[in-house]
């Protein structure tokens, strides 16, 4: 019995959209043509006579003749067809490919093809290997040999069931007769060179990792959605025009991303230019002492990224100082202390927890404290009672509310104020440097002092 | 007794889904038919009877408390073989479902795949229904309503899994098998002569035919010379 989560869960566990797989299979019902399609013969053992074998020249020619392509890229095509598990081959099963001659393959069963929905199981390969146990009396592969006791190691639970289940089936199989009995054993015998190849093999089957969302779930075929209009919504005294009328996840996450890149793309030094010279090429660190956390004067790349958002304000440390500033002379100080406070019992050791969570409700939370914090009635309630067991995410109600009144509040009269105003007046603009090779440039490359006035002088 | 009652069951469960699933392996093939779907149809509905059996024996036992430690591991054992046979089914009725859409049979020109197979399955499904022959009914809707009854049994099955999964607290890790590792290989399962075999030998048919010829003709001659001389 497997475990199946019935409860949301955010793993990754689907495996990737395959979409050749659905092209390759349209190729295939074409082949099948009897007029048109691939020429198939019956193929001679020793007792049996089984139909429909297929050349690899054959299927080559055919391959070049539909797609009017070389004779080399149809060669190609056709390894993927082997290698995809759509086509096997008869002799020399083992080697997944395509050989222009007259070497014998044939089609896979339909339930046998790779298909994105359904994975492949470990219990059938337990199952496949216990078969062919019970029928060669122990001859496994060494891959298959280290499988099958490394399946039985981790699906004993299951190992009763699966050689029930093998024996079942082997005695199903004797039922046919003869000569689809050996087409049935090469089937599968392909279809697990395919799936479970040994070690080391390059398959058509990588797909690197599990993705976080079903492919499947989800198939919007309106075609209406993907018009692209215009849409100008106004907004207080703004008209936001959006290009794209974003109704999916994934259209809202790209729109999203495209703001986010057009927004930074000038902020980052890989894609513009780091002023005043990227240390890494002339050697030259003034770069990085300009952007030191806790440097008197910003630069004016630095506080233009204050301006964007909130949270960029307070991650930067210089920033955070800004607003420190500015929220003293507002007499409104306690919002940022008590939200640092949180930050510090989240992310702090454990020891120290309960002394911090107490700390903090002695100074901001306690009725009468000194520096008593504004939140509403319902938020104090929780928070308190939260205080009897604290935990490190006990204050996070609390350190929500007060960061959404800075946010909406003091953010924005301290973009307007005179302590900003102040920063903006004396931030530098870094000078663009030569770029001079490091073995030789001899003189040191100075920077300009801090400029006064807003204008960057040109050097 | 309960156990050994329990015990049929579940190898009457186990011997339909295996049926079950080589007769799945059969769809879209050449050796597809009518009678493949009518026979698909049987097998799954005895597959339901019997799971259905199986469970409300099963639980019946499971939720009685007064049975002994070593009994009630070994039903818990029987629960998940339960399970993991359901499970297959599960599975295999779902790909039916989808390999049935995608290759109907009512149209003008069939489009099956050409995979060797031809010859007919009835002796599979008449070791599934444990008959010896197998009547088929002259169906004629067997790709609209068949497939629509198909889904309908298929979200049964998918019911009955979650309520099985959510009311009965058994432990599936806890399980220990019975079967030690390559106990199929001391099973005495007559080999017969295993088909891979045959491809395998095809190869190196011409040169063993070379040999055999080689050996008549020296005996042949070796006779003669004898009477010659």
């Amino acid at each position: 019995m497997t475990i199946r989560n019935a409860l949301r869960d955010h793993g990754q566990r689907y495996r990737p959209r395959m979409s050749c797989l659905r092209k390759v299979e349209k190729v295939l019902l074409e082949m099948q043509d009897p007029n048109t399609g691939v020429k198939s013969q019956p193929q001679r053992l020793v007792i049996t006579t089984i139909p429909h074998a297929i050349t690899g020249e054959d299927i080559v020619a055919w391959l070049a003749d539909r797609f009017q392509i070389e004779a080399q890229e149809a060669k190609n095509f056709g390894s993927v067809l082997v290698a995809l598990g759509y086509i096997y081959p008869l002799q020399d099963h083992k080697r997944l490919v395509i050989k222009a001659d007259a070497s014998l393959y044939r089609f896979q069963t339909p339930y046998f093809w790779p298909t994105q929905q359904w994975p492949v199981e470990d219990t059938d390969y337990a199952i496949y290997l216990a078969k062919r146990n019970i029928r060669k009396k122990g001859i496994l592969e060494l891959h298959e040999q280290e499988q099958y006791n490394r399946l039985h190691k981790w699906m004993n639970h299951k190992w009763d069931f699966i050689v029930m289940q093998a024996k079942e089936q082997y005695r199903a199989a004797k039922e046919r007769k003869k000569p689809d009995r050996v087409v049935f054993d090469c089937q599968e015998r392909a279809y697990w060179v395919v799936h479970r190849p040994p070690p080391g093999t390059v398959s058509a089957m990588d797909y690197g990792l599990d993705r976080r969302t079903d492919p499947n779930a989800v198939e919007v075929t309106d075609k209406a959605l993907y018009k692209c209009k215009p849409f100008t919504i106004y907004h207080g005294r703004k008209h936001y025009f959006l290009p794209v009328r974003c109704v999916t996840d994934s259209e809202l996450f790209s729109c999203r991303l495209v703001k986010y890149c057009a927004t930074y793309s000038g902020h980052d030094p890989f894609l513009s230019k780091c002023l005043p010279s990227n240390p890494w090429l002339t050697d030259d660190t003034t770069y990085w002492s300009l952007n030191m956390p806790n440097v008197e004067i910003p630069s004016k790349m630095r506080v233009e990224r204050w301006t964007f958002s909130f949270k960029e304000l307070l991650s930067d440390p210089r920033g955070r100082d800004d607003f420190r500033l500015f929220l003293k002379k507002e007499f409104s100080g306690e919002n940022l202390a008590f939200w640092e406070g949180c930050e510090d019992l989240k992310w702090g050791t454990a020891a120290t927890m309960k002394e911090k969570a107490e700390q903090i409700y002695k100074t901001f939370l306690a009725r009468g404290a000194p520096r008593w914090i504004n939140i509403d009635g319902k938020t104090m309630e929780i928070t308190v009672k939260g205080l009897k067991h604290p935990h490190r995410y006990v204050l996070d109600a609390a350190q929500t509310h007060i960061y959404m009144l800075m946010k909406k509040d003091s953010y924005g009269r301290y973009l307007k104020s005179p302590v900003f105003k102040d920063t903006m007046k004396k931030e530098q603009a870094a000078q663009p440097q030569p770029h001079r090779h490091p073995a030789t440039g001899a003189g040191a490359e100075g920077q300009d002092g801090p400029e006064q006035g807003g204008s960057p002088s040109s050097s | 007794m309960g156990k050994e009652e329990c015990k049929t069951m579940l190898d009457a469960l186990n011997k339909v889904t295996a049926c079950y699933r080589h007769l799945v392996i059969a769809l879209g093939s050449t050796s597809d038919s009518q009678n493949l779907r009518e026979e698909l149809k049987k097998t799954r509905k005895k597959a339901q009877e019997l799971a259905v059996a199986n469970r409300t024996k099963l639980t019946s036992l499971l939720k009685d408390k007064s049975i002994s430690k070593e009994d009630r591991a070994e039903y818990e054992r029987l629960w998940v073989l339960f399970s993991s046979s359901m499970e297959l089914l599960e599975v295999d009725m779902k790909r039916s479902l989808e390999i049935g859409q995608d290759f109907p049979l009512k149209v003008p020109t069939r489009h099956l795949i050409q995979t060797g197979m031809t010859g007919s399955t009835n002796a599979v499904a008449a070791r599934a229904m444990s008959v010896q022959n197998m009547k088929y009914e002259a169906d004629s809707n067997v790709d609209t309503a068949d497939l629509s009854e198909l889904q309908t049994e298929i979200t049964q099955v998918s019911q009955m899994m979650e309520e099985m999964e959510m009311k009965v607290q058994v432990a599936p890790w806890a399980v220990v098998a019975k079967q030690e590792a390559g106990a199929e290989l001391k099973s005495n399962m007559s080999v017969g002569n295993s088909s891979v075999g045959v491809i395998s030998i095809e190869g190196g048919l011409a040169s063993i035919g070379a040999v055999v010829g080689f050996f008549v003709i020296v005996a042949v001659a070796l006779v003669l010379g004898y009477l010659v001389i």
